[in-house]
Parts: structure tokens; C-alpha cells; sequence
């Protein structure tokens, strides 16, 4: 259903969904903007949030012998490209782990659709930043919210006024005219396993992790014992522990581990899960200490290595 | 296994038994009926130490059993504790019942899924489909081996090791070598299981005997940690082989670069 | 509640945003600040749950007949302030002796070193002394400052940087991330590393040279400026001194004459010193690889030769950046917890202790007090009697680490304050279970000078308390201290006491932090120091002549062994041992060792070596690896049980008294 809001009725909306919900969503904080408790609509903050919230649905750290968590949450302001990257990583892990299935049943994502590009970012390359899979989306248009509502939350959108999407596609179509998608068609067959990228990268990295931690589809974890708790928290796997065994370590080097991470993305997940692991919400790079551009990896000339 | 609402949380289980196979590798049993097929495994663990991936050893039915190399945090403790945690089983198994004929190649520590297939098969009364051939490094490294002259009544069993010593006086040379002389014929199914390299090798060889790629089928292993597919350690290519293995068809994991390490 | 603080682990000092959105935090680097725009390595993202960990200390501790039973905060402080009482009403305040903490807050190590000179004593000193001495010492005696004279930031303005004694990638992630940004740029780099670090590989130039030949390598390089006249003149004759005979001691150092000591051709000398002299501004990154040496101080006063010979200090690009290890050990050697420096660096035998004097209302010692390791000596002799520590953990850190046991052996009252029951803490009589960075409140000063408001995240653990509030309470008991209320309260003094501190607020070093010197004539802080005169009126140029390392190597003990440290862990691994990451990354030492040398002995990786010393002997696993320079085998020292520090003998650089943790002859046995 889509329905067009003024701020006022978007308060109230707001407090619908208080009812049933414990309302999150991106405050800025410090001159950052923060996921927290809210209380009001208008405190939500229609900047890039700093961090993909997928800590609604894995958490950072947590013990896997305790009950998952089924507190019912609604998270305001994330942005389309975080979003997307849920909808793509319950391909693999919904229905399959019992936190994050607890957690994604009862979390409502309302999230805000960008009507301008952000610095690096090119979710267009990946269909966004209007998504076709959402609970609740909203696009602001001056003082005109149109929020899109699916079918199973579309009776919190009772009374207000219908709209079409002619003003919304308008503002999408105006969004990648501005900013064009990569041609990421056809990567998983572009992309060279001996490209001299990896090693490129491998002298650069410092192995920090952040673009795992920073990235809403990567879901990798690290599991382990400590006293009567089995923990778990986000792993990262161009660190060397991440396949290392008694018998040794499929891969040894960093290019080697730089390159899973992208094949993973570009390569792998496609082919079973039909699906790039990839959002194009840039995070990776801007967290990155060293610059390292995951839209590198699209664009390369492979074929000219 | 009974299925609950947390995966990760192991049930708890008296360990009966505990044998010594050589001399870092060990045997325990378990009270619990082993739900799981051949090629199967669990997530075995201790609380506080961690948690192990070991196939199942024992047929489908029978108690549970595990054959365990005593090598890292986990698995040098599980020798001796009486109660340990299990969860599974998971990974594939296994498609013996697939084929007529099948010829089980394995190395050195990679044979207790096939002893888990000896049992099954033999208890269903087939036998005589199954054709093993097994290699160890040094004799004091042959795991199963009071186990081994039984199995030699049942079915074609041949033993080797890489080299003998004073009391040897089978076979030696690598288990590779004794492919040709198997008496399955080519259409036979081959399940291949050990080090890397001697998978490699095997393969090599079967196909130069005349077996086709899409029936040979090889159990890999990774580190793996969640064994439901979603903790990420175990992925090879567009795979996890804790779900989709860890058994696999060679034809469908050949071009996988990182297959063979 | 996104938290504001600054990362525990190195000097660098990242800002830290800890977002505690369900029961688990994340961590992530605070996109505003100048120091690490929202970056972290591993050890800030996945580096902070040791917080959590059940070996927390949670009470105080006595250790009655052996073994440790608990006891009230009331006993244990009653016990430790009366015991320290009697010890010196019977041997005098010099058989006292405090170790403070490079990772306690400047509060903290303000408190500790009043408590010493109000006692009466001279022995304060901390883990500074085994790092950084050299800096404090060698930079103020050139150039009046012992710190960096740039900022991080400012290296975007550096046109070549000249990385020795540092592997920055690994110590310092975040400044050689920025460092690898700026050569992918397009700047250039050159490294003296007897490793092929990750910037090595990098590097224009890498000079692969011998450990402990810094001196003759940085001479050989200044022969060359000086002899093709890519001197700063100009600034050599406006704002310096002492350099005729300064030119004259280089002189000595053709680069062809060097070769045999340092390894190094020639021409890369050549290349180097025109790279260096032609290539302006050039920041010249530094760390243990020169400090920790018989002759460290020297090595720091050559660097700043050549910093001064080329021009290279005061403008924004330039400049000398000694990269502080510990988060707080600028902090803790500004706040005077070394035994020859009051607060800010006052001197113990000038007379502006008068000032101290005036500000603490009492008569203070004049006489120099022990370094950490004289110390220990002292105990072992039966001089000192007495040892209160906090948050170190000499009996892995130190050098001569059979010496330090024996010290504390010899001990009649030792008092270990720190989070975890660490090795050394274990040998206490009293041990006080203090609170981590994350669960107190105070301020670091990184290793620009910057200092930044450290924010409670979490909870204190048990009936931990944090430093100050113990400092606090010892110091009341002993009659000492008025009482103070809080650490805001510590700093309002702070700034009374040190002037570069004298303009900071809490207020206003929030949310970015403010570089000292901060006062009336800067009120924002200073990012270039030097920039029109120094604190000396000139800097001076010190000749420094080369000398061998104290350590020889012969037929029998053929190789020499640097120690050092990884990516992963961190000193003697107390917070990254207790991380699952961390140490998954790096579960055990290992003794790094060169392919061709690890042919000719017949040693294969994985497989076990004896390294032993003239001093002791520890059996590891071995790592075979180019990386090395044949000759030279590497030892990180964060693993307990396998103390590397027992191979390092007890000579110390007479100026600094630093050991000679970076070149130990060994030999290795398969």
C-alpha cells in the first residue's frame, strides 16, 4: 500500500507502532549518528547512519546457549542499502539460525529511502535505493512522506491519505540519472582468480576488519568456550584464524583471504544464492584505513591482465 | 536428534566407552543410538574447552561411536571425559544406496566414515557390493586394526602402508597403488576420504582407470564452527561443507581452485 | 548510548565510539576525530572483551601463608599504608619505591608520582623507561621537547617519510595506515628495518640494516647531505647551535667506510640521503627499533640531527614523531612519573622544584631516584624494601627478568594494583583489584600530544575501584594527600602544575582532544611545536659518535635476536590473550628465523628451537620466513610462557637507562 504522510501523521504513525514495538532508530550523537532508543519520530536522524544496524539481527557478541531474544523492535531511519542487505543475507542464515530468526520475525525495519546519492556509495548498481522487498519504506519528498507499506503492515497505514507512485518514481529516476549503476553484470565471470588486485590490496590492508564489521551482508561469526558460556561474535575472514585448522590453513596469505572476501560477494553467494553479497552502501571503503575500493573489484579491466 | 529450539545447545551424554586405536588416536562410545547415515558428522564438545567437528563411526542405529585424533584443544580432552555434548548430525552422507557397486578409498585417519558405511552396509545384507581399500603411513598408525580382519570375511579389504617396519609383513606403498587392482568395475561408484594430497592422488588415478568423474564422490573437510551453515568458516566456492558435504561429487567441485588443499 | 572514549590499547590513542544497542557493544572509531577519522585496527574492533573476562580481579587480596585470601578495601588499605608507614620510619623514604602506569590515566600517574615525592622519594618510574626514556631524554636535551613535533593529521602534508626502528602497520595500525595512504599518493618512503615489514615492501628505499648500527647508519646518510650541500642552511644558521663540530664528528662517516658495520651498499646510502635531502618536508617516524639500545638516547639525538641538518622541524609536513607504545605513556612522562623528572619534566636537581615545592606545601628530594630496573636491583641488594606497582607487569617486560625476580623475591612489602591477576601481581602480598580504561573516567595524552577525555563505558567489576580512588585513599592514610573528589578535581591541578597542560579543560579537550602545549598564548592547542623558536632558545646538535652494542656476537653465540612485538597482541598479552580474536590470530610465540639460515642449521617451520643467550634460554617454535635479514632471528615478547625477556641481559644506556631489549647474541639450537 502507499499512502503520502505530513510530519505530524508521521508522528502518528509513529506512535501506532510504539504500541507494539519498542522504537529504535538513527540518532546523532556526538556529531555521529547512532542507532538508540526514540521516543519521538522527529528525533530520527535522515543522515547516513555511521554503522550498518545488523546488530538487530546478529548480535556482536552473545551466547548461543541462552534463548534467542524475541523483544519486538521497530527500527527507524536505516537506510535502503542496510536493508537490503538483511533481505539478502536471510538467504542464507533465516530460518537456518535460531538468534537471527528470532530477531528478523520480530523486527519491524522502517527504513528511509536516500533521494540523494551519498559520497562513494552506488547502490543503484544493486537496484536500490528504493528497495521491492521492505516492511516499511519511506521517501521524503518536501513536506510529503510517501511511505510504501507491505501487506503486513499496512493496517498501521489505516485512515491516512492513498497516493501513487508517480512522485517517487520521478525521484528515483532523477537518483540514477545522477548516479548511474556500475555494470556489475557478468563480474562472477569478469573476475580473475590470479588478477594482480589481490596481491595489490594484500600490501595495503592492515587487516583491520572493518570491512567485515562495517558491512550489512557479511554475517560471518567466530564461535567459542569461555567458562560455562559458548560465545559467538562478528569474525572476519581476511584474518588468518578464520580457516586455520590443526591440519593447516586453506589460505595462508592475505591476497589469498582478500580474494575469498571478494569472490564470496561477487562470485560465490551468486551462484547459490542468486544474489550479489553486495549493497553498494560504500561502508567497507569508508571505514577502510587504507582506501581499499570495493568498486575496484567491479570496474577492473580483468581482461586486460 | 531431537530438534530444539536452539540448535547450538548440545544434548548431554554418557561416554561408555573409550579405547585407544594408536597412539593419538582414540574411540569412545556413546548410550545414544546414532541417528545419522555414513559420512555424517556431529558437533562434539566439552563446556568451557569448545566444540569439535568428528564423523559419526559407528552404522546408523548402532551406538554412537567416534574415532578422534587427539591434536587440538578440544579433541586432546575428549578422551577422557565421561560426559560430553553432542549435536547433529549434519552434512550429507554418503549415496551408497545409489549405486551397485562401490569401491571406499581411505587414508590414514579418514576412514572412520567408512567403517560407519562397513557396518551399514554389511547390517542391510549387502556386502558384497563394497570394496575397501585402505592406507595408513606406518603400521602403528592403522586405526581399526582387530576391527580389520573381521571386516576382511565380509568384504574385499586391502591394507597397505606408505612404509613397513620389522613386524609388517602386508603390503606397502601408497594407498593410490592399490586402485588398479581393484575388482569393482567401472561403472562403481568410488568414495574417496583422507589427506588432501591422497584424495588428489586417488582421483588421478581413478580417472586414469577408467572411472568417471561424476561417480566419484570425496569427503572434505574444513575448520567449521556452527556446522548449520552460517558461521562461514567452511566455505569453499559457492558451498559450505557443512551443508552441502561434506561429502561431494567430484564432477561438481573440480574446478574449485582451493579443492585440493 | 554511544559512549565516547579513546582505545586502551597503543599510543596512537584512537577515538572510540562504544555503542552498547543491546547487552553487547559494538566498537567503532569516531569518524570526527583528527586522529583516526573513524578508522581501527583489529584490536579496537575486536580487541576490547577482555573486559569481560571472569579473571577479572573483583577484591583486594592478602597473601597469607602463600596463598591469597580476600579481604575489605578498609584491611587491605590499612595494611598497605601502615606497613609502607613503618618501612619508612625504619629505612627511610628511599627504601620505597613506586611504579606507575603507562596505561593509567594522567590522573592516576599525577597522583602516584606526588604520592613518591610527598613520601619523600625520588623512586618513581614506570614502563616508559623501557621505551621512550631515550626520547624524553635525548629530544629535550636537543630540542627542549621530548614528544612529537607534529601531528598525525600533518602527515598528509609529508612529502617523503623516513620510517626507522618502526613497524608501523603492526604497532602504530592506524599512522601506518596513513602512511600507506600517502605513498599511494604518491609520496615517498623510505624504511631502515632489519625486517621486511609491510612498509618495507612498500618502501622506495629499504635499508635492511644490522640492529644496533643506527648511529653509524644515520652518520653515513648526513655525510652524504652535508657533502653535496643539501643542508638547510638557512635554518642551520638561524635557529641552531653546536654544528661545526657536530659536521666535523660526521665527517667520519663515508658511507663506503660504513658498509662493513651497517650491511649497507653504498649507493643506497646515496639515494637515500638525496631523497631525503631534496624531497621536503620529510617526517621522520621512529620507535623501539632505535630507542631500546645501549646507545638509545644517541640514536633519538641523531635522528634529531638529522631533522635539524635538512630543516625539517617546526613547519607542518616535518618534523620528528617518536611513536609512543602505550596509550597513555606521553601522559604518564608528562605527569612526571620518571625518577629524574617532576611533572612537565622539571629536572630533580633544578630549582624549579622550588615550585613543586610551593604547589604540594612540602620539603621534596633533590637526589635522582632509580629507574625501573635499578629498582629492582635495589630490592635484590636489600636497599628497597618496598615496591608499590600499578598496572605493569615487569616479571614478562622487563629486561633481565631473573634479576626482577629476584628483586621482588627480596621484597618485604610488595603491592600490585591492576585489573587481571597478571604474573607479576601473583608474587604481590597485597593485591588491589582495580577498574579498566572502559570503567573510569580521566585523560590520555596520545602520542601527538593530544589529550583526550577518556569516558566510564561500563560498570566497575566486584568491588574493583578505579586507580585514582585508590591513589586517593593510600595517599590519605599515609596523611599525604588532602583527599581528592574526583579525577576532574586531579586535573584542576594537573593544570597548576604542568604548563603545557595549563589551558585544558574537560570541557574543552570534548569531544576532539587538544595537543599541548595548551595555554594563554595557545589556546587550541599547538600542532607543530618549533614552529618559530624552540623551548632552548636553539636546538643543538649533538655529535654522536658510533658504538658497538653491548652485546657481542661471536663463534658461540652467532646470531643476534631483536624482540619485539605483532599486530595482534599486546605487551605481556594481560587484555589480548583474553580476547577470542586476538588470540585465535596469534595463540603462541614463535622465534622468527631467515630461510638460509634455517637450511644451514637444518631447522624446519613449525618445529622446535632452543634460542639461548649469555643470560637464558627459552625453547620455541620456529617461523621460517624471508621477511629477516640472515644473521638476525625476531622474538615477540607478549606470551608468559615463553618469557623471552629472561635472554636480555641487564645492561642498561647510561643516559636513559634503557635495556638493550633489541640486540641480544644468541645461538640457536634445533
Amino acid at each position: 500500500m502507499i499512502n503520502v504522510l505530513n510530519a505530524r501523521e508521521m508522528e502518528d504513525l509513529f506512535s501506532r507502532l510504539r504500541k507494539d514495538y519498542e522504537t529504535f532508530g538513527a540518532v546523532e550523537e556526538n556529531g555521529e549518528v547512532v542507532f538508540d532508543k526514540i521516543s519521538r519520530f522527529s528525533e530520527v536522524s535522515e543522515k547516513k547512519s555511521r554503522y550498518a544496524p545488523k546488530e538487530f539481527l546478529i548480535s556482536r557478541n552473545e551466547n548461543v546457549l541462552s534463548t534467542p531474544d524475541t523483544t519486538r523492535k521497530a527500527v527507524f531511519g536505516i537506510k535502503s542499502c542496510d536493508l537490503k542487505g538483511f533481505y539478502i543475507m536471510d538467504k542464507q542464515i533465516l530460518g537456518k539460525d535460531p538468534f537471527y530468526t528470532a530477531k528478523r520475525n520480530n523486527t519491524l525495519f522502517v527504513n528511509f529511502v536516500c533521494t540523494e546519492q551519498c559520497a562513494g556509495g552506488f547502490c543503484s548498481t544493486f537496484g536500490g535505493p528504493l528497495l521491492e522487498e521492505y516492511q516499511i519504506q519511506v521517501v521524503r519528498d518536501g513536506e510529503n512522506y510517501y511511505v510504501l507499506s507491505s501487506d503486513e503492515f499496512s493496517k498501521y497505514l489505516d485512515g491516512f491519505k492513498e497516493a501513487d507512485l508517480s512522485r517517487v518514481d520521478e525521484m528515483m529516476s532523477k537518483f540514477k540519472e545522477m548516479s548511474p549503476p556500475l555494470n556489475v553484470e557478468g563480474i562472477e565471470n569478469r573476475i580473475k582468480w590470479n588478477s594482480i588486485l589481490w596481491k595489490n590490496f594484500a600490501s595495503e590492508c592492515i587487516s583491520c576488519g572493518a570491512c567485515n564489521y562495517s558491512c550489512p551482508t557479511c554475517y560471518c561469526f567466530d564461535l567459542y568456550d569461555r567458562d560455562d558460556e559458548r560465545l559467538r561474535e562478528w569474525d572476519s575472514c581476511i584474518l588468518g584464524g578464520f580457516t586455520s585448522t590443526s591440519a593447516g590453513n586453506v589460505r595462508n596469505s592475505l591476497d589469498e583471504r582478500l580474494r575469498q572476501r571478494f569472490y564470496h560477494k561477487f562470485v560465490y553467494y551468486k551462484k547459490s544464492r542468486g544474489e550479489y553479497l553486495c549493497t553498494g552502501c560504500n561502508r567497507c571503503v569508508d571505514d577502510c584505513p587504507v582506501e581499499i575500493d570495493i568498486k575496484e573489484v567491479i570496474t577492473h579491466d580483468y581482461q586486460s591482465e | 536428534m531431537i530438534t530444539r529450539v536452539n540448535e547450538y545447545v548440545p544434548n548431554y551424554t554418557e561416554v561408555t566407552e573409550s579405547r585407544k586405536e594408536t597412539r593419538d588416536v582414540f574411540t569412545i562410545a556413546t548410550r545414544e543410538k546414532n541417528a545419522g547415515i555414513p559420512g555424517q558428522f556431529f558437533m562434539l564438545s566439552l563446556p568451557g574447552v569448545g566444540e569439535a567437528p568428528i564423523s559419526v563411526a559407528s552404522g546408523t542405529g548402532r551406538n554412537m561411536e567416534f574415532t578422534i585424533r587427539s591434536i587440538g584443544k578440544v579433541t586432546s580432552k575428549l578422551e577422557n571425559e565421561k560426559k560430553i555434548g553432542i549435536r547433529g548430525p549434519y552434512g550429507n552422507g554418503w549415496p551408497w544406496e545409489e549405486y551397485d557397486e562401490i569401491l571406499a578409498i581411505a587414508g590414514g585417519i579418514g576412514i572412520p566414515p567408512i567403517r560407519s558405511l562397513i557396518q551399514v552396509i554389511a547390517d542391510k545384507g549387502e556386502a558384497d557390493k563394497l570394496e575397501v581399500l585402505y592406507g595408513a603411513k606406518l603400521p602403528s598408525d592403522i586405526v581399526y586394526r582387530n576391527e580389520i580382519d573381521d571386516w576382511k570375511r565380509k568384504i574385499r579389504f586391502l591394507l597397505t602402508v606408505d612404509n613397513g617396519d620389522s613386524t609388517w609383513n602386508g603390503r606397502t606403498g601408497f594407498v593410490t597403488s592399490l586402485i588398479r587392482e581393484s575388482t569393482v568395475s567401472r561403472n562403481a561408484a568410488a568414495f574417496v576420504i583422507g589427506p588432501p594430497l591422497m584424495m588428489k592422488n586417488s582421483v588421478l588415478e581413478l580417472v586414469a582407470n577408467g572411472f568417471s568423474e561424476d561417480r566419484i564422490f570425496l569427503s572434505l573437510e574444513r575448520r567449521m564452527e556452527c556446522g548449520i551453515g552460517v558461521c562461514g568458516h567452511c566455505n569453499l566456492g559457492e558451498f559450505y561443507v557443512c551443508e552441502d558435504g561434506p561429502i561431494f561429487n567430484y564432477s561438481k567441485v573440480k574446478t574449485q581452485p582451493e579443492l585440493f588443499l | 548510548m554511544a559512549t565516547l572514549t579513546v582505545c586502551p590499547y597503543c599510543g596512537t590513542g584512537c577515538q572510540i565510539l562504544i555503542d552498547e544497542l543491546d547487552s553487547s557493544a559494538r566498537v567503532i572509531g569516531y569518524s570526527r576525530s583528527p586522529v583516526n577519522e573513524g578508522k581501527l585496527c583489529v584490536k579496537g574492533y575486536s580487541g576490547l572483551t577482555y573486559n569481560f573476562s571472569k579473571e577479572r580481579l573483583r577484591y583486594p587480596l592478602v597473601k597469607r601463608e602463600g596463598k591469597f585470601t580476600r579481604i575489605s578495601w578498609e584491611e587491605a588499605l590499612n595494611e598497605a599504608t601502615t606497613k609502607l608507614r613503618s618501612i619508612v620510619r625504619d629505612y627511610g623514604p628511599d627504601a620505597v619505591a613506586f611504579q606507575s602506569s603507562a596505561k593509567c590515566t594522567n590522573e592516576e600517574n599525577y597522583l602516584m608520582q606526588k604520592m613518591a615525592r610527598l613520601v619523600g622519594t625520588n623512586n618513581i618510574d614506570h614502563c616508559a623507561r623501557s621505551c621512550h626514556s631515550p626520547t624524553a631524554l635525548g629530544l629535550i636535551e636537543t630540542l627542549g621537547a621530548g614528544a612529537a613535533t607534529g601531528s598525525i593529521s600533518s602527515l598528509e602534508d609529508t612529502k617523503t617519510f623516513l620510517i626507522i626502528g618502526s613497524n608501523t602497520t603492526e604497532q602504530h595500525p592506524i599512522i601506518g595506515a596513513k602512511v600507506v595512504t600517502e605513498v599511494k599518493k604518491g609520496k615517498k618512503l623510505i624504511v631502515a628495518d632489519p625486517r621486511r615489514t609491510q612498509l618495507a615492501e612498500l618502501a622506495d628505499i629499504h635499508l635492511q640494516f644490522r640492529p644496533g648500527t643506527d648511529v653509524a647508519l644515520l652518520n653515513s646518510i648526513m655525510y652524504v647531505i652535508i657533502r653535496d650541500g643539501l643542508q638547510d642552511t638557512s635554518f642551520i644558521d638561524s635557529r641552531t647551535s653546536g654544528f661545526s663540530a657536530f659536521r666535523d664528528e660526521v665527517m667520519n662517516y663515508p658511507p663506503e667506510k660504513m658498509e662493513i658495520i651497517t650491511g649497507i651498499p653504498p649507493q643506497m646510502i646515496e639515494k637515500a640521503a638525496h631523497l631525503i635531502g631534496s624531497e621536503r618536508p620529510v617526517a621522520i617516524l621512529y620507535a623501539m627499533g632505535i630507542t631500546q639500545h645501549i646507545h638509545g638516547t644517541e640514536n633519538v639525538m641523531d635522528v634529531s640531527n638529522l631533522a635539524l641538518l635538512t630543516g625539517n622541524i617546526g613547519k607542518r609536513g616535518s618534523g620528528i614523531f617518536p611513536l609512543r607504545g602505550q596509550n597513555n605513556v606521553q601522559g604518564s612522562s608528562d605527569m612526571g612519573a620518571l625518577s629524574e623528572f617532576y611533572p612537565g619534566y622539571v629536572r630533580y636537581d633544578s630549582d624549579k622544584v622550588d615550585f613543586f615545592e610551593k604547589l604540594w606545601n612540602s620539603k621534596l628530594p633533590r637526589t635522582r631516584g632509580l629507574s625501573l630496573s635499578e629498582m629492582f636491583e635495589a630490592a635484590a641488594d636489600g636497599k628497597v624494601k618496598a615496591i608499590y606497582l600499578m598496572g605493569e607487569n615487569p616479571l614478562i617486560t622487563e629486561a633481565s627478568v631473573t634479576d626482577v625476580e629476584k628483586g621482588i623475591d627480596s621484597l618485604d612489602l610488595f603491592i600490585v594494583q591492576d585489573i587481571f591477576m597478571t604474573t607479576t601481581a601473583g608474587r604481590a602480598h597485597i593485591v588491589l583489584p582495580a577498574t579498566s580504561s572502559l570503567e573510569k573516567e580521566g585523560t590520555f595524552t596520545n602520542t601527538e600530544r593530544r589529550i583526550q577525555k577518556v569516558s566510564r563505558v561500563y560498570e566497575r567489576p566486584g568491588e574493583a575501584m578505579e586507580d585514582w580512588w585508590i591513589l586517593n585513599e593510600m595517599g590519605k592514610r599515609l596523611g599525604i594527600f588532602k583527599g581528592y573528589d574526583s579525577p576532574r578535581d586531579v586535573f584542576e591541578e594537573i593544570r597548576a602544575a604542568v604548563p603545557g597542560y595549563s589551558g585544558a579543560t574537560y570541557e574543552n579537550i570534548f569531544p576532539l582532544g587538544k595537543q599541548w602545549p595548551i595555554n594563554d598564548e595557545n589556546p587550541e592547542g599547538t600542532e607543530i611545536l618549533h614552529t618559530r623558536s624552540f623551548p632552548i632558545g636553539r636546538a643543538r646538535f649533538v655529535p654522536t659518535p658510533y658504538g658497538d652494542p653491548s652485546e657481542v656476537v661471536d663463534e658461540e653465540y652467532n646470531f643476534i635476536m631483536t624482540t619485539g612485538r605483532n599486530y595482534f597482541q599486546w605487551h605481556s598479552g594481560t587484555m589480548s590473550r583474553r580476547t577470542d580474536i586476538l588470540d585465535r590470530e596469534s595463540p603462541e610465540a614463535y622465534v622468527e628465523i631467515n630461510v638460509e639460515d634455517a637450511k644451514k642449521l637444518n631447522i624446519r617451520n613449525s618445529s622446535f628451537v632452543t634460542v639461548r643467550s649469555r643470560h637464558g634460554s627459552i625453547r620455541v617454535k620456529a617461523r621460517v620466513t624471508e621477511r629477516i635479514m640472515p644473521g638476525v632471528v625476531f622474538v615477540p615478547f607478549h606470551f608468559e610462557e615463553v618469557r623471552v625477556n629472561l635472554l636480555v641481559g641487564n645492561q642498561v644506556d647510561k643516559i636513559s637507562r634503557i635495556p638493550e631489549f633489541k640486540v641480544v647474541a644468541v645461538r640457536l639450537i634445533p
